[in-house]
């Protein structure tokens, strides 16, 4: 592009040959130029030389580094590539994702409330009761479980992405144990270190206090005769991918990190084994899948959970947060309900559309999926991190027909949709910026009276050119997300305050550290 | 309630106490165990519950809920080292016979949406009730001709044909398909068969856990030793339950306790323990008709 070649960083940058050409670039406007929320930083980024993208690119990989912020990617330890470009949210854009993502919340909290109780949807002839039934992670086993403060689902991971109109729309959402918190604010870290001069330009909102507002709402949720919860994060251990950010929440809430180990049940109540004796526990943060949870009503052989662990919690002394059986919600069939079920619980229509979704357990659905499964992308309806989903456009005739009969043998256990042209953002490839597409997992925390998104939120980035897979697990990278603030706003913007690019004082918790736990490692088994 | 069925001159009607004696024995002293019992008779239209305790020993706080499926359950754990886990379940309850079913379902009526979505979780297969082409044809063909009634009795029949009874031969873990290949099976494996037969051919079919007086002449005041027992329950326009390992109605002699759709969702009595092997000490259920 003519227009580009003035600018080295971004030569070639919207070359119409390039795959999904479509996609909406969330920078450059193909006929308008530079979007409004990108002009600062595109005026920062375009004096640089490709030299002095490298140096800084490095740079951000010592930060990174020194941080300790690596990912296990089929169980090698590595860095999370964090791209050096931030992703930009304007204020108005992030109040209606905002909006949509705490509607959401609501009505999903208000589903499981009903899916474990009475079942009201299924009575009136809302949802077919088979759709529940046949959920993996409907948990019979949580039937009746009624928590003090009525919350499931205290941290919540609604994952979005931008269509070709650069609409936000909901891909899946996460409701059982969402991670990726610690990126959001470790990449913000690391990003206020190599690039202050970049948040002397904008007003970025900050994102370092998500451990109180995470400590509020898992203290809202305590026992009503806990006056000082005791609250605890549990890990299945070092071995989890997700440790340093288990280890991360639970120094930031000046709270216990424990294993399954450290705990026990007596007599229907949770007590934390320390030197000094027994300490009661009133909720518990968990970070341990349900199949694991508890080996009286799950897998007997779990050596990572708690024995007893679920009816402590039916007998309302112990809180586990997020509930169990939270996976009847994000089940990407129950997804394709959304509407229904907003319209069920709350009398209104989504704020934040659905991805369009083909359901292969209904005949004709599925029959128009196996016509053009070439063209469309086709999921498991349960599970994440990417794996089992097959890119028809991709896939060999051989893949496609195996997939065929995947779908035929287990028709509820697929969904469709059609490839969606995921937005792109500039991102460092070699010695250039290349449009490379993104996702953005924004965090959601109920505190029993308002949910709280974190503004901000883990945006992924997949590396390879064309590439539509984003999952960290994919081998993908991420990008700090930078939500602005309202220009009428005081809030306080990232490095305004005192202090530059430290987490904001924590006001509503105290730090201490029990004695050193045995962290002696079982096999990882999630 | 429908006065009309149950109650009926030639209903008999007993009354019964059920004493059912079950636990574990240690290889070492176990320091902490978690355990959950269901063993607690239901209250239906035919079956009055008048009284239930539950006791272990070593004693314990029971804590009680009740489940998906209406079971209560009785949840108790242990904190003190012990060799041996008692649990008693003891309870009064009136029986009468099972009235025939007054609904009579059509094939077609089971194949409607409403059946299907409604009976969804008795409809599905689960380690214990796998779904088998073999077994699946063979249900098939004692269909033909039968209504759905029927063929509830005609696979029942077929199953206590083919199965002979052998205690011990068959862990809790078997499958309805390892038994019929087996060709023998206790209760537990007579149900499980005949639920694979009848999910087969389109029929809900759910596990009955309950106890069964071995005496049907007993007197009143007459102790016997009865069984934990195990039937079937199918749903043809309406629930009714018949017993494939004796090849008999439910009558006055048989306890329900809880409903499920296998052997897992109502396992009389599971838990969790730290320490040596176990070995369940003998199972001992005794029954006196009281009235």
């Amino acid at each position: 592009m003519s227009r580009a070649s003035s600018r080295p960083l971004f030569d070639g940058y919207l070359d119409p040959r390039r795959p999904h050409a479509g996609a909406y670039d969330e920078m450059f406007d193909p006929v308008d130029g530079v979007r409004t929320a990108y002009k600062r930083l595109h005026d920062s980024l375009m004096p640089l030389q490709p030299a002095d993208l490298t140096t800084r690119a490095e740079a951000l990989d010592r930060a990174l580094v020194d941080q300790g912020i690596t990912f296990s990617l089929s169980g090698e330890e590595r860095p999370f590539p964090l791209d050096l470009v931030p992703r930009v949210i304007t204020a108005a854009e992030w109040s209606r994702l905002e909006r949509g993502v705490v509607q959401r919340v609501r009505a999903l909290e208000a589903f499981l409330a009903d899916i474990y109780g009475d079942q009201q949807i299924v009575a009136d002839g809302v949802l077919p009761r088979r759709l529940i039934t046949s959920c993996e992670h409907f948990h019979r086993q949580a039937a009746g479980i009624a928590p003090p403060n009525g919350v499931r689902i205290h941290v919540a991971g609604i994952d979005v992405v931008r269509d070709e109109q650069g609409d936000f729309r909901v891909l899946e959402d996460n409701l059982r144990s969402p991670s990726g918190v610690s990126y959001v604010m470790e990449n913000r870290r690391t990003m206020a270190r190599v690039f202050p001069d970049l948040f002397a330009k904008h007003r970025v909102r900050a994102v370092g206090d998500y451990a109180v507002h995470l400590l509020r709402a898992l203290r809202a949720a305590a026992p009503t005769d806990a006056t000082d919860p005791n609250v605890v994060v549990l890990t299945p251990g070092v071995y989890n991918s997700a440790y340093f950010e288990h280890s991360l929440l639970a120094r930031q809430m000046g709270v216990e990190l424990v294993e399954g180990r450290d705990l026990f049940a007596r007599n229907n109540v949770i007590y934390l084994r320390t030197t000094e004796g027994e300490q009661r526990v009133d909720v518990i943060y968990r970070r341990i899948d349900d199949e694991f949870l508890d080996p009286v009503q799950f897998l007997p052989d779990s050596a990572l959970g708690v024995a007893g662990l679920v009816n402590a919690a039916r007998s309302g002394n112990v809180v586990i947060a997020n509930a169990v059986g939270n996976g009847v919600g994000d089940d990407k069939l129950i997804y394709t309900y959304l509407p229904e079920i907003l319209k069920y619980y709350l009398g209104e229509t989504p704020l934040l559309p659905n991805v369009d979704t083909y359901r292969c357990w209904l005949p004709a659905e599925q029959t128009e999926v196996l016509d053009r499964l070439d063209e469309l992308v086709t999921k498991p309806v349960e599970g994440s991190g990417g794996y089992g989903i097959v890119f028809g456009p991709d896939a060999s005739p051989k893949e496609l027909q195996a997939q065929r009969r995947r779908i035929r043998a287990n028709p509820r256990g697929w969904i469709a949709q059609p490839v969606v042209q995921l937005s792109t953002v500039p991102t460092k490839v070699g010695e250039r910026l290349q449009p490379r597409h993104v996702d953005l997992r924004p965090f959601a925390v109920n505190d029993g009276d308002d949910v709280f998104v974190l503004p901000g939120g883990l945006t992924r980035v997949a590396i390879p050119e064309g590439s539509l897979v984003v999952n960290s697990s994919q081998g993908g990278g991420s990008k700090d997300t930078w939500v602005l603030a309202p220009r009428a706003s005081d809030e306080d913007a990232e490095l305004r305050g005192p202090g530059l690019g430290t987490p904001a004082p924590r006001t509503d918790s105290t730090p201490e550290r029990g004695p050193e736990l045995n962290v002696a490692q079982q096999q990882q088994q999630q | 309630m429908t006065g009309a069925v149950g109650r009926g001159k030639n209903q008999t009607q007993w009354r019964l106490r059920v004493v059912h004696t079950t636990g574990y024995r240690y290889a070492t002293a176990v320091t902490q165990s978690y355990n959950e019992a269901r063993l607690t008779p239901r209250h239906d239209d035919r079956q009055n519950l008048m009284v239930a305790r539950l006791e272990t020993v070593p004693a314990t706080r029971a804590y009680k809920y009740t489940d998906y499926w209406g079971t209560e359950v009785n949840s108790f754990d242990l904190h003190t080292p012990h060799t041996e886990l008692k649990v008693v379940a003891a309870s009064v309850v009136e029986t009468t016979d099972q009235a025939t079913p007054s609904v009579a379902a059509t094939w077609s009526q089971l194949k409607s949406p409403d059946v299907l979505d409604a009976y969804a979780d008795y409809l599905e297969w689960s380690a214990y009730v796998p779904k088998h082409g073999e077994l699946a044809a063979v249900a098939r063909s004692l269909r033909k001709g039968c209504t759905p009634q029927e063929t509830v009795l005609a696979v029942s029949k077929w199953v206590h044909g083919k199965l002979k009874y052998q205690r011990g031969t068959t862990g809790v873990h078997s499958s309805a398909v390892d038994a019929w290949q087996a060709g023998e099976g206790v209760c537990q494996d007579y149900a499980h068969l005949t639920l694979a037969m009848l999910r087969a051919v389109g029929v809900p079919a759910r596990y009955v856990s309950g106890y069964l007086h071995t005496k049907p002449d007993a007197s009143v005041g007459e102790t016997v030793v009865g069984e934990s027992h195990a039937w079937v329950e199918a749903w043809t326009g309406e629930w009714w339950g018949f017993d494939p390992t004796n090849d008999i109605p439910i009558g006055h002699r048989h306890v329900w306790v809880a409903t499920g759709r296998d052997y897992g969702d109502v396992s009389p009595l599971k838990g969790i323990y730290s320490g040596g092997a176990a070995t369940a000490i003998e199972v001992t259920v005794d029954m006196t008709r009281l009235a």
